[in-house]
């Protein structure tokens, strides 16, 4: 088990849970990254941050920051 | 809303909210409904859009339908009053807004399971619902396919219409589902919530007595720790309602681990299991357009280089376009005041129609040019998709100074004119960010200051070339734009550390899809947001230059009335007399020569002795630190509805008349001559680059510009970051400009 922003590009992982309870944790969930969901790391910024995840058939952008609050489960493709 | 009373009998008025996920094209669908009715607004105390419409059911003309639009949001869960006004609305709460009579959820096939989570919170206010499946063409390009009767048979009592907003399909048996069930209304009788905690939610209502809510409300205050919900819950009876309440959560928290989990996790649940029931979906990797675009727009080198491209696309076409529209609109105006001067007898009302009224006005539809393409662009940018991916590619350089990516085409429009650029910071949810973000956005050099940079820079700037590759000039022109850019991230800066007190604010982007743009959508939203730019700063700006006018304008003293008239009387006498004696037609010529100066001459000591200028004069000795005489100080504060006021106001004090702009020389030539009247510096020369760099680094830093401040007021809903923004930049532009000229003078490289 690792966490979002420990992925590099290319690597597909399963969302398990989140580090926290918070408003954070709640927005997260809200744009679907839930447990259960299969993301996709994309790629990172030029200057690292923020990074880009595919999930579904859309795809969301965050900090490393909020990424490292949530924790997955890295798929081998 | 009122509802107006209807002539029909038996006709029905009812209000439909209608919510969706941001980028689900929810607007769309909006204005193909409501077309061309629409008004925006503003909710009370929030910076929150109203924006209502109405429209009618073919064959059913006993019916009305009036549409609220309920911003864009992943679930109603709010934090801020911003947020929250989105379940205010829904459940009725805001004055003058009813509680709807229907909800219609909107829905982008492409990603059902988030759109349902959404719409199992709407359900729990309780009113019918009606579910507008959007963008099912653009999920069929995908490959996603989505078993619509299915869908209808797990949401019982949810029609669900599938519509193409964009492409106008659908729409027609969207508004007849919606009749019918206007006819027989029933509300939603489906919750993903366990009957635990509806019957909790229950509970707490059963509390609350005097307070009308909804089940919604009350399982929102059933989770919301610490937010705005749950404080307007505990406003009487603390303690009692407290104890409940945190019972309720201690229960919910056993039972799902987590008090988030139990708010989220039922919505979730229910989503997930109903998206995987109906929605068939290629698995695998399938790599769909926007991917594709995105490897291209997202790449690491040629991401950024495709950005600045556009910038530098967008820039060109402001002064391109807009340039010669404005250029028209100017002289058609100059035109108009010749008219109607020719037209209307010397005096109070001419000046008052002539200076007050048309070039009050002027003023402001001068602006629409720029307004328009500008908001050609942002809407390109934000209905294609693209807005999210220069976000991404910024917003590491953004953060350093607390802002985010979103800021960036906010701040990148302020460069041609902020009045765009503040209106385009509604993209920005977080509260905090769209505030400082809107301070910020008047430091960046607007094409307005450019006309005083030009004069300035031509006539005092010495012109000296470096390494044949930079000259003294063009240095000086950058060096102002870079001024309001550095300080704009030190203000940043500050107002994070010392007064928004932001932890590092979260940036969590959803990326759409590419979309093509739909030119009506384009073509409405700059219609509305022009019409209600002119209705408001309009009336503004109008009122401000009238003032101006009155002070410019009287007194007329009686005593310099009589000696101008008896100057011109003396004019006419001589012309006369030599008429008689030859007839050389050079004579009349030189005389009206004359007559035009002695006009000109009037008007500036009209302006010169009027209480506007007297103001000025008083007002001069806190401005001579920064190298001014009284006619700088005079013009200054003139421009400060309008900058470009200021040149105008030049040629008047000079007595060049008021059409002068950056380009004439005689004014250049007529600066270049002033010399200090009196005082220390007696003889010199008024305008040096000292001066002249102390002028415009005043002008780049100060707010002097009523539409922009009239936006700003309109887009926080108040005065006060309107007053906030021109005071700091008042007095930071006094002391910088001060500063420049102090150390200018003194070092004497230019």
């Amino acid at each position: 088990m690792t966490y979002l922003d420990k992925l590099r590009p290319g690597q597909s992982a399963r969302v398990i849970g989140y580090r926290t309870d918070g408003p954070v944790a709640r927005r997260l969930a809200e744009l679907g990254l839930t447990p259960g969901r299969y993301i996709r790391y994309l790629r990172d910024a030029p200057l690292r941050d923020p990074l880009h995840i595919q999930i579904g058939s859309g795809s969301l952008s965050l900090r490393h920051e909020q990424a490292a609050l949530v924790a997955v489960e890295i798929e081998e493709a | 809303m009122e509802r107006r009373a209807s002539s029909q009998v038996g006709s029905r008025e009812l209000t439909i909210a209608i919510c969706g996920n941001p980028n689900c094209g929810k607007t769309t669908l909006f204005n193909a409904l409501t077309g061309l009715s629409q008004k925006v607004g503003n909710y009370p105390g929030v910076t929150v859009e109203k924006t209502t419409g109405s429209f009618e059911v073919e064959n059913r003309p006993d019916l009305r339908f009036h549409l609220v639009d309920i911003p864009g949001s992943y679930s109603l869960s709010a934090f801020s009053p911003d947020e929250y006004i989105a379940t205010q609305v829904l459940c009725g709460e805001i004055a003058g807004a009813p509680r709807p009579d229907l909800i219609l959820c909107v829905i982008d096939a492409t990603n059902l399971e988030r759109g349902l989570y959404l719409l199992f919170q709407a359900v729990e206010v309780g009113r019918p619902v009606v579910v507008a499946l959007n963008m099912v063409d653009l999920a069929e390009r995908h490959g996603i396919m989505i078993d619509r009767i299915r869908l209808e048979e797990l949401l019982p009592g949810i029609p669900v219409v599938p519509v193409v907003a964009s492409k106008g399909r659908g729409i027609e048996s969207l508004k007849s589902v919606l009749a019918e069930v206007a006819d027989r209304p029933n509300p939603a009788g489906i919750s993903a919530y366990d009957d635990q905690e509806r019957q909790m939610a229950e509970k707490l209502a059963s509390q609350a007595t005097g307070q009308q809510r909804t089940n919604a409300q009350f399982l929102r205050i059933l989770f919301d720790k610490g937010g705005t919900a749950e404080s307007a819950f505990l406003e009487s009876d603390e303690a009692g309602r407290r104890a409940v309440l945190e019972d309720f959560r201690r229960i919910i928290t056993e039972k799902y681990g987590a008090l988030s989990v139990g708010e989220t996790g039922p919505l979730t649940q229910r989503a997930t299991t109903i998206a995987r029931a109906v929605v068939s979906a290629p698995t695998g990797k399938l790599q769909t357009k926007s991917e594709r675009i995105d490897r291209i727009l997202m790449h690491p080198f040629l991401g950024p280089a495709i950005l600045v491209a556009i910038m530098i696309f967008m820039f060109q076409s402001v002064f391109s376009w807009a340039e010669p529209a404005m250029h028209f609109i100017d002289t058609a105006f100059g035109s108009l005041a010749g008219y109607v001067e020719a037209a209307m007898i010397e005096g109070p009302l001419r000046s008052l129609v002539v200076d007050g009224i048309i070039g009050g006005v002027g003023s402001v539809l001068v602006f629409l040019p720029q307004i328009v393409i500008l908001f050609l662009f942002i809407s390109l940018l934000e209905d294609s998709g693209y807005m999210p991916r220069a976000a991404f590619l910024v917003d590491r350089l953004f953060g350093w100074c607390g802002l985010s990516g979103k800021s960036f085409v906010p701040m990148l429009s302020s460069f041609a004119c902020a009045v765009p650029g503040i209106m385009a910071t509604r993209t920005i949810e977080n509260r905090k960010l769209r505030i400082m973000t809107i301070l910020i956005a008047p430091l960046m050099s607007c094409s307005a200051r450019l006309p005083v940079y030009t004069i300035m820079i031509a006539a005092f700037i010495p012109f000296h070339s470096y390494f044949g590759l930079f000259n003294s000039r063009g240095l000086v022109l950058t060096g102002l734009y870079i001024l309001g850019m550095v300080l704009a991230v030190l203000i940043s800066f500050l107002l994070n550390r010392l007064l928004f007190r932001q932890e590092r604010a979260t940036f969590m982007m959803d990326m759409p899809s590419y979309m093509t743009p739909t030119p009506r959508s384009i073509l409405i939203r700059i219609y509305t947001r022009v019409k209600s730019f002119v209705a408001r700063a309009g009336t503004v700006i109008l009122a401000i230059t009238i003032v101006i006018w009155a002070l410019s304008y009287y007194p007329r003293p009686q005593d310099l009335a009589a000696e101008f008239d008896r100057r011109e009387t003396e004019i006419r006498n001589r012309y006369q007399s030599s008429q008689a004696a030859l007839q050389t037609p050079v004579l009349e010529s030189s005389a009206r020569d004359e007559l035009a100066r002695l006009n000109l001459e009037e008007g500036g000591t009209y302006l010169r002795n009027s209480y506007f200028g007297r103001i000025g004069r008083f007002v001069t000795p806190a401005f001579e630190p920064l190298g001014w005489d009284w006619k700088i100080t005079m013009a200054t504060l003139a421009s400060f509805p309008a900058r470009e006021v200021v040149i105008a106001t030049l040629g008047t004090i000079y007595n060049l008349g008021a059409q002068e702009d950056e380009t004439s020389s005689s004014l250049i030539d007529k600066m270049r001559q002033a010399r200090w009247e009196d005082g220390p510096k007696v003889g010199q020369p008024v305008f040096t680059p000292a001066v002249a760099l102390s002028i415009m680094v005043f002008f780049a830093l100060c707010a002097q510009c009523g539409a922009t401040l009239v936006t700003i007021r309109h887009e926080t809903a108040g005065w006060r970051y309107s007053l906030a923004a021109f005071l700091y930049m008042t007095i930071l532009a006094y002391f910088a400009a001060l500063a420049t000229y102090q150390i200018f003078s003194r070092v004497g490289f230019l």
